[in-house]
C-alpha cells in the first residue's frame, strides 16, 4: 500500500516534469493552459486554509488575488510602477511584496470583523470581495481638488476599466520568460510544490491542529486554551498572502489585469473547486481546482462540439447551435448544491463513519473501563502539580465573591460567594436553572459578570477571554459534551496542549529540532494522559466515533493537557451507567489525591456528589442558600426543601475517598 | 434645478428605490428569522419576478399602456399570479436545496444557497439572453404636478411613484397583520423563537417553515413587479445586486424583525440615492457594502433587532 502510494507521487512527479516536453512533442499548445490551470490550484490551496481548516467561510477570496495581481502591477508595470518610481522593480521582488500586502490586508479586514459569526463573517468577506474591484475601476483617474487647490490631479493607481498592461516579466539570465510559456511552467509548478509541502506541514502542526479545532467547535476551542481571534486571523492572512503571490504571478504571466478577472464570481469559482474536492484536505483542493478547471476550459467546449455535431446528424436545430459554455455558471452552481447535498465531505473527504453505526458497536461490546491506578498518572503531569504546589499553599486557589450576572429580567446569579481552598473537591449542587453552569460560564470568561469579583490565585480573572483563562490554569468540561468531533482522540488532547506549546509558522513549516523535540514531547505527553483516563488504545479513533462514556473521559484528558490547577467538571457522570460512574468517581479522586488538582464539580448523582466533595455549595434561583460540608447540606432544611426532598435519605457517610 | 429640488427629487427616488428593497428584505429577514439562513438566492427569485410577471403580461396579451378597467382588473391579477409563481418558485428551493441541510452546520444551506443563486442568474440568461430586456411600458405615467396640479416645478412625481408607494404599503399592512393576528403568524413567530418548543407545542414546523419561503417568496415577486413597472427594463445579473442591497437593508433594520427590514430597506433606498447623486454613481456599491461591513461588525443587532446571546 506504501510503496504503491510512493510509485503514484514518483509517476505524477515524472508526468509533471515531463508535461511540457510530451506537449510539444504532440503539438498540443496547452503549456500556458495547464500553467494557468496551476495558479488555480495554488488559490484553491490558499483558500482550502480560509474555508477547509479554519472553517470561514470567504466569499471574496477573489479579493486578495485582485491585490495581489495589483499590486504587481502597481510597482512593476510600465504604465503604473515606473513613472511614479522611476522604474520597474523586479518581478522578484514583487512576488513577495504582493503576498506581503495582501496578508495586510487580510490582517486590516480581519481584525474587526473575524470575531462576527460565521454566516456573518461570509456576508463580511463578500461585501469585500465588491468593494475592492469597485475601487480598482474609480482608482484610475483620482482628482482631488479642495477649494481651486488639487493636491492630486488625475492620479493612476489601477488603470480603471482598461486595466492594467503590459506588467513586468521576470527576469532570469538566459530564460526565455517572454516568448516561452515553458519557463512559466516549471515556475509555477516549482512555487506548487513549494506552497503544497509548507502547507502539508502546517496542517500537522500545532496551528494546523488549532485551525480545526475552531472550525470544529469554536468555543470548545476557546475554553481549552486556543486563542479564536489570532487562529483566524492567522488563516485568513495566510490565505490572503497565498492569493496575493498567485495574483502577482498571474499577473506577469498574463501580462495583462482588468478589474472583471477578479468578480465574485471568480470567489465563487474557487469555493466550488475547495468544497467539490473536499474542505480541509490539500489532495481535494487539488482534485477540485483540477477537476473544475479541466472542465470549464475543455469539458464544456468539446462538449459542445459534440452536441452540435449531434444535433447536425440528427438534423435537431436546437442541438446543432447550443452552447454549453453559456450553462458554466449553471453547472457550477449545480455543483454546490449536489455536492453539499449528497456528499458534504468532498470527493477527496475523509469518509466518516457514521455515528450510529458506532453507537452499536459500542452497545454489542460494552467498554469495559479499567478503573484508574496512581502508577498511570503521567509523570510529566506530577511534575507540573509538583511545581504549581510550591507556590503558595495557604491561599484559596478560587475565591469568587458578590458574583452577579442577570439575563434580561432573569437574575441567574446573585451575589455569589464560593471558595476554593487549594487541592480541595467543592461541589456546587441545585435544581436545574438555579445557576450552576452560569457560575462555570463567568468563571471560564465564556459570559462576562454583571458585578463581583473573580480571583484565581490572588489575580482577578473579570474581563479576559476563555483561552487567557485556561492559560492562567482553570480548564473545564461541559455538561452536553463538546469535543472536537471530526478530529482524531489523540488531536483532540494535543488541541489541549497548545497554549502550552510555542511553535509559530515558521517554525511549524521548517521544523528545526525545538519544533520537533517539542512535538514529539507533546504526541508523548499526549499518549500517556490518554492510557491515564482509559482510551490509550483509541487514539487515532475520531471523536465523534467513541461510545459516550469514551468521550466523557477524553474531555477530562483535555482539560488535564492543558496543565491546570483548578478542573471546573460540569455534570461529569450524566448518562453514565453506575460502572462507568465509578471509574470517573475514582479518577476525580485520584487527580485531586496524587496531583494536588482542585476541583469544582457540578453534579446530580448525590452519591458522587456527596462521597467526594470536601464542601458543597447549594444554588437556588442563583442564590447561595448553603454552604457547608456534605453532612450539614444533607440536613440543611432550605437545601431539602429547593432540591434534595422531604424524602431524601441522607447515606452514611461511607468515607470513600 | 435649485439645491433643495435636487435633495426633494432624490428623496423620492430613494423612497421608490427602498420600497423595493423593503419588500426584498422582508423575504430575507423573515427567512433568517426562521431557520438562520442567508437566502442567498432570495435576490434571483426576485429577479425571476420581474422576468415571469413579463411572461404573464405577454400571456395575457398586454403590451402597451393599461386602460382605467384593466388597471383595476388585470393589473391585480398580474400580481397575483406572479406572487404566486415566485412563492412556489421559493418554496420548491427550499424543498430541494435547504430542506435536507436543516440539521447541518450553518455554512452548509448557504452554500447551497449561492449554488441555486447561479443556478437561477444561469437560467434568466439562457431564457431572455445577455442583454438588458425591455419591460413594457404598461402603467400610465403621469407627471402628477403638471398635469393633475398645474404646478411648473422642477420636480418630478407620476403615478408611477404612486403605485410603487400604494403597492408596497398594502402589502406590508397584509404581512403585518398577517405576522401578528393569524394563528399561522403566531405559528412563524413561535418557531422563529425556539424551534424545538414550537413542535412540542403541537406546531407543524416544516408546514411553517414552507409558509415562510412562501410569503417571502410572494413578496419578492411583488417588488419584482413593481421593480418591471417602474423602470422598464430588466437583466439577468439584477437580482445578485438587488438581494445584496436588501440583505444590507434586512441587516440594518435588525435581521429577523419585519419593521426592521422595511425600515431598513428605506434607508438604504435614500442612501444610494443620495449618494448616486452627491457623490457619484460608481461609488455607490462600496458604500453600501461599506454599511453593511459595520453594522454586522459593530451592531450586529441592527437598528431595532435585540441582543440576542449565543447558546452556550
Amino acid at each position: 500500500m506504501e510503496a504503491r502510494r510512493g510509485l503514484g507521487v514518483v509517476l505524477l512527479a515524472a508526468l509533471l516534469l515531463g508535461y511540457p516536453f510530451l506537449d510539444r512533442a504532440l503539438g498540443f499548445q496547452t503549456v500556458h493552459a495547464v500553467s494557468d490551470g496551476m495558479i488555480y490550484v495554488l488559490l484553491a490551496l490558499g483558500l482550502n486554509i480560509v474555508v477547509g481548516y479554519a472553517g470561514l467561510l470567504d466569499l471574496g477570496y477573489a479579493a486578495f488575488f485582485a491585490i495581489g495581481a495589483y499590486a504587481m502591477g502597481l510597482l512593476n508595470s510600465p504604465v503604473l510602477g515606473s513613472p511614479l518610481y522611476g522604474h520597474a522593480w523586479s518581478f522578484w521582488l514583487c512576488i513577495w511584496l504582493a503576498a506581503a500586502v495582501s496578508a495586510l490586508l487580510g490582517t486590516l479586514i480581519g481584525a474587526p470583523t473575524l470575531r462576527v459569526r460565521g454566516d456573518y463573517l461570509a456576508i463580511i468577506t463578500l461585501g469585500f470581495g465588491e468593494i475592492i474591484p469597485v475601487a480598482i475601476r474609480n482608482l484610475g483617474d483620482i482628482t482631488i481638488e479642495v477649494g481651486g487647490w488639487r493636491p492630486i490631479e488625475r492620479l493612476n493607481l489601477t488603470g480603471g476599466e482598461n486595466g492594467v498592461n503590459p506588467v513586468g516579466r521576470p527576469y532570469l539570465p538566459g530564460v526565455p520568460f517572454e516568448t516561452d510559456p515553458m519557463p512559466w511552467y516549471y515556475l509555477i509548478l516549482v512555487i506548487g510544490a513549494l506552497s503544497l509541502w509548507a502547507m502539508s506541514r502546517l496542517q500537522d502542526s500545532r496551528l494546523g491542529r488549532a485551525w480545526m479545532a475552531i472550525r470544529e467547535d469554536e468555543t470548545a476551542a476557546d475554553c481549552t486554551g486556543v486563542n479564536p481571534i489570532t487562529t483566524k486571523l492567522l488563516a485568513f492572512a495566510l490565505g490572503a498572502s497565498f492569493s496575493g503571490f498567485a495574483g502577482s504571478v498571474y499577473a506577469a504571466k498574463l501580462q495583462a489585469i482588468t478589474p472583471g478577472a477578479f468578480e465574485f464570481q471568480v470567489s465563487i469559482m474557487l469555493l466550488c473547486m475547495v468544497v467539490l474536492g473536499g474542505a480541509g484536505t490539500l489532495r481535494g483542493a487539488i482534485l477540485g481546482a483540477m477537476l473544475i478547471t479541466v472542465f470549464d476550459r475543455v469539458i464544456l467546449a468539446e462538449t459542445t462540439f459534440f452536441v452540435r455535431w449531434l444535433g447536425r446528424s440528427l438534423g435537431v436545430p436546437l442541438l446543432a447551435t447550443a452552447d454549453l459554455t453559456l450553462w458554466r455558471w449553471f453547472f457550477f452552481g449545480l455543483g454546490l448544491v449536489l455536492v453539499m447535498l449528497l456528499r458534504p465531505q468532498g470527493l477527496a473527504g475523509r469518509r466518516v463513519r457514521p455515528p450510529r453505526e458506532a453507537e452499536a458497536e459500542d452497545a454489542a461490546e460494552p467498554a469495559p473501563a479499567a478503573p484508574p491506578r496512581t502508577e498511570t498518572i503521567p509523570p510529566w503531569l506530577r511534575e507540573s502539580a509538583a511545581r504549581a504546589a510550591a507556590v503558595d499553599g495557604a491561599a484559596p486557589i478560587l475565591a469568587v465573591r458578590g458574583l452577579a450576572k442577570r439575563f434580561g429580567g432573569v437574575v441567574a446569579l446573585n451575589e455569589v460567594d464560593l471558595v476554593v481552598p487549594r487541592g480541595a473537591i467543592i461541589g456546587l449542587i441545585g435544581p436545574n436553572g438555579a445557576g450552576k453552569t452560569t457560575f462555570f460560564n463567568v468563571v471560564t470568561g465564556l459570559v462576562p459578570p454583571d458585578g463581583g469579583a473573580i480571583s484565581f490565585e490572588g489575580r482577578s480573572l473579570v474581563g479576559l477571554r476563555p483561552n487567557a483563562i485556561v492559560e492562567r490554569g482553570i480548564a473545564r468540561t461541559f455538561q452536553s459534551i463538546r469535543l472536537f468531533a471530526y478530529m482524531t482522540v489523540l488531536e483532540n488532547v494535543l488541541v489541549g496542549e497548545h497554549c502550552r506549546l510555542e511553535s509559530s509558522v515558521p517554525g511549524a513549516v521548517l521544523r528545526p529540532p525545538a519544533v520537533r523535540a517539542e512535538e514529539a514531547r507533546a504526541r508523548e505527553r499526549a499518549r500517556s494522559l490518554l492510557a491515564f483516563v482509559g482510551l490509550g488504545d483509541k487514539g487515532n479513533d475520531l471523536a465523534r466515533n467513541l461510545p459516550y462514556g469514551d468521550q466523557r473521559r477524553l474531555e477530562i484528558a483535555r482539560a488535564l493537557a492543558t496543565e491546570p490547577r483548578l478542573l471546573l467538571l460540569d455534570e461529569p457522570t450524566a448518562g453514565m451507567n453506575p460502572r462507568e460512574t465509578e471509574t470517573l468517581t475514582a479518577l476525580i479522586g485520584l487527580v485531586r489525591r496524587e496531583l494536588a488538582l482542585s476541583v469544582l464539580l457540578i453534579e446530580h448523582d448525590m452519591q458522587v456528589v456527596m462521597t467526594i466533595s470536601d464542601r458543597i455549595t447549594v444554588l437556588d434561583y442563583g442564590t447561595r442558600i448553603a454552604e457547608g460540608t456534605p453532612g450539614e447540606i444533607q440536613r440543611h432544611p432550605r437545601v431539602i426543601e429547593a432540591y434534595l426532598g422531604t424524602g431524601y435519605q441522607p447515606e452514611p457517610a461511607t468515607g470513600g475517598r | 434645478m435649485e439645491w433643495w429640488e435636487v435633495l426633494v427629487q432624490q428623496t423620492i427616488n430613494g423612497l421608490t428605490r427602498g420600497a423595493v428593497f423593503a419588500l426584498i428584505a422582508l423575504g430575507y429577514t423573515m427567512v433568517y428569522g426562521i431557520v438562520e439562513l442567508i437566502n442567498f438566492a432570495h435576490g434571483d427569485v426576485f429577479m425571476l419576478g420581474l422576468f415571469i410577471s413579463l411572461a404573464w403580461f405577454t400571456l395575457l396579451g398586454v403590451s402597451s399602456a393599461l386602460g382605467p378597467w384593466q388597471l383595476l382588473t388585470l393589473l391585480p391579477l398580474v400580481f397575483l399570479l406572479t406572487m404566486l409563481s415566485t412563492a412556489l418558485l421559493n418554496v420548491s428551493i427550499d424543498r430541494v436545496a435547504y430542506r435536507p441541510l436543516r440539521r447541518s452546520s450553518r455554512l452548509a444551506p448557504l452554500i447551497t444557497a449561492i449554488g441555486v443563486s447561479f443556478m437561477l442568474e444561469n437560467v434568466a440568461l439562457l431564457w431572455k439572453g445577455p442583454a438588458p430586456i425591455a419591460y413594457p411600458d404598461v402603467f400610465p405615467s403621469v407627471d402628477i404636478l403638471r398635469e393633475w396640479f398645474g404646478v411648473d416645478s422642477a420636480i418630478f412625481i407620476t403615478t408611477k411613484d404612486i403605485l410603487v408607494v400604494g403597492a408596497t404599503i398594502p402589502l406590508m399592512i397584509g404581512l403585518h397583520y398577517f405576522v401578528t393576528r393569524t394563528r399561522w403568524g403566531k405559528a412563524m413567530r413561535a418557531t422563529a423563537q425556539d424551534r424545538e418548543t414550537a413542535q412540542a407545542m403541537g406546531i407543524d414546523v416544516e408546514r411553517t417553515i414552507l409558509l415562510t419561503f412562501f410569503v417571502g417568496g410572494a413578496l419578492a415577486g411583488a417588488a419584482g413587479l413593481i421593480q418591471g413597472l417602474y423602470y422598464n427594463i430588466g437583466m439577468w445579473w439584477m437580482g445578485y445586486q438587488a438581494g445584496l442591497r436588501a440583505f444590507t437593508a434586512a441587516v440594518l433594520g435588525g435581521i429577523g424583525n419585519m419593521p426592521g427590514a422595511a425600515l431598513g430597506g428605506l434607508v438604504i433606498g435614500f442612501l444610494s440615492a443620495w449618494s448616486d447623486q452627491y457623490i457619484s454613481a460608481r461609488w455607490t456599491n462600496a458604500i453600501v457594502f461599506s454599511i453593511l461591513i459595520l453594522v454586522l461588525v459593530f451592531r450586529p443587532q441592527g437598528l431595532l433587532g435585540d441582543r440576542t446571546p449565543e447558546k452556550v
